[in-house]
């Protein structure tokens, strides 16, 4: 039951959340973050920090924002804009830094 | 050997000879630990942080559990003290606050490793309960290669900051907790932290803004500079020129994060960087080489605290057959053997 960043998120991007996450498994888009639901553990040290309230187990999606808990897979497993290949599971937000993209859902977001 | 493992020396060059290591002591390490003993086996269990109960412990101690089997509710504590006195039978060799570092194979096929303290573990199997990897605490990028020559996650002696400019960075409680303690002592304490908001408790906040230490909010130490030590850091201010001030002494309190460490480098196959994978038997693709609990991964895997239980017993099982190929995989019922422990009334 991974958690999910949803569209509160977007072009607010405030990133405390990825200072408490012990498995370092928030990776930063450019108008939001995504948590990648194969690496994260459920321990919910993310959803409490968030200024804006954008984090929630899937399970627990505001019924608006349904579609985040697919689009934050997506992020991980399609081929995001400026990118040659889907980034997987890298093992720490850390390693792969900024990623400067998003996904088409949250790139054409009113 | 006492239960709550004071048995760690921390004495360089220690040699350490089990017929089973485990690799980390959370809920299924512990099991596995006792489970050892059911099978007539020694066993060592080592785990980098200084305490036993993993990410119980250290995560939710007093958060009361509801899918532990045969507890229809439990705290973390509970639980970790009811397997810590299970495993106390048995007698393990507790290597507490060391981190499994090399793996190496003997040429009899036993298996070595070194850990961080420099102690040596030889033994017939290992079988690796690490859940989700080893903390180590989140990196300050830029000026990484000043750790230990001025750059420092912890605070271990305030001595080293007497009459020096620090430079701490981080927004939580650590990071003020340490400012507040150093600025008294210190020539002068910046604090840097990347948002306007601080993590940490209001109250500790409100006591550093009115104490002398420098806050720099929207900001980041964006270099380190200095000849063999420390002399200078460089903090940008979102939007604006970067600016350098003196510095001898950088406190990175950024919290911690998690991951396979040194075990990245055993050659045991991985999925997604994280969980190793094993088959039903819990052996890896090394020989010797068994896994169980979080950091397992296979079809269908489910991770829960239960299901490691299983899963290590299944490792201790099948590793006992390892280290002698006559024995069973099934050693009987625990009925059957002598246990020292209360009936309850």
């Amino acid at each position: 039951m991974p958690y999910v960043i949803a569209s509160a998120c977007i072009d607010v991007n405030d990133k405390s959340c990825v200072e408490e996450c012990p498995v370092d498994c928030i990776y930063e888009g450019e108008r939001k973050s995504y948590i990648n639901p194969k690496e994260c553990i459920d321990c919910g040290a993310c959803e409490p920090v968030c200024p804006v309230e954008a984090i929630s187990q899937d399970r627990r999606v505001d019924p608006d924002d349904e579609q985040f808990v697919a689009d934050n897979r997506a992020f991980f497993t399609e081929v995001l804009d400026g990118r040659d290949e889907p980034l997987g599971a890298p093992g720490g937000a850390r390693k792969v830094g900024e990623l400067g993209t998003d996904t088409p859902l949250v790139q054409g977001w009113a | 050997m006492s239960a709550t493992g004071a048995a760690s020396t921390g004495s360089t060059g220690r040699a350490v000879e089990v017929d089973i290591l485990i690799v980390g002591a959370g809920p299924s390490g512990l099991y596995g630990a006792y489970y050892t003993g059911v099978r007539g086996l020694s066993c060592a269990v080592i785990d980098s942080l200084s305490e036993v109960g993993g990410q119980v412990t250290a995560m939710y101690p007093e958060k009361q559990i509801y899918d532990v089997a045969g507890f229809p509710a439990v705290s973390g504590r509970d639980l970790v003290r009811g397997l810590t006195a299970q495993a106390a039978q048995m007698d393990p060799t507790y290597l507490l606050g060391q981190e499994a570092q090399q793996l190496h194979r003997l040429d009899d096929g036993r298996l070595r490793v070194t850990t961080s303290n420099g102690t040596e573990v030889t033994c017939g199997a290992l079988i690796v309960t690490g859940g989700i990897g080893t903390f180590t605490p989140r990196p300050l990028p830029a000026g990484e290669e000043f750790l230990g020559r001025g750059l420092e996650y912890f605070v271990p002696s305030s001595q080293e900051y007497v009459g020096r400019d620090v430079v701490i960075v981080g927004g939580g409680d650590s990071a003020l907790d340490w400012a507040l303690m150093l600025e008294p002592l210190a020539s002068h304490v910046t604090l840097v932290h990347r948002r306007e908001q601080f993590r940490a408790h209001s109250s500790s906040v409100e006591q550093v803004r009115a104490s002398g230490v420098d806050m720099v909010v929207n900001a980041q130490v964006t270099a380190l500079d200095g000849g063999p030590l420390l002399e200078k850091a460089e903090i940008t201010v979102k939007g604006q020129e970067p600016y350098v001030v003196p510095c001898q002494r950088v406190v990175a309190a950024l919290g911690f994060t998690a991951n396979l460490g040194p075990m990245r480098e055993w050659g045991i196959d991985l999925r997604d960087n994280r969980h190793l994978v094993v088959d039903s038997a819990m052996r890896t693709n090394l020989p010797g080489v068994f896994a169980a609990g979080d950091i397992t991964d296979y079809d269908g895997k489910v991770r829960l605290i239960s299901v490691g239980f299983g899963e290590v017993a299944t490792a201790v099982n099948n590793a006992a057959v390892h280290i002698d190929p006559h024995a069973h995989v099934f050693p009987g019922h625990s009925t059957d053997l002598p246990h020292d422990v209360p009936v309850p009334a």
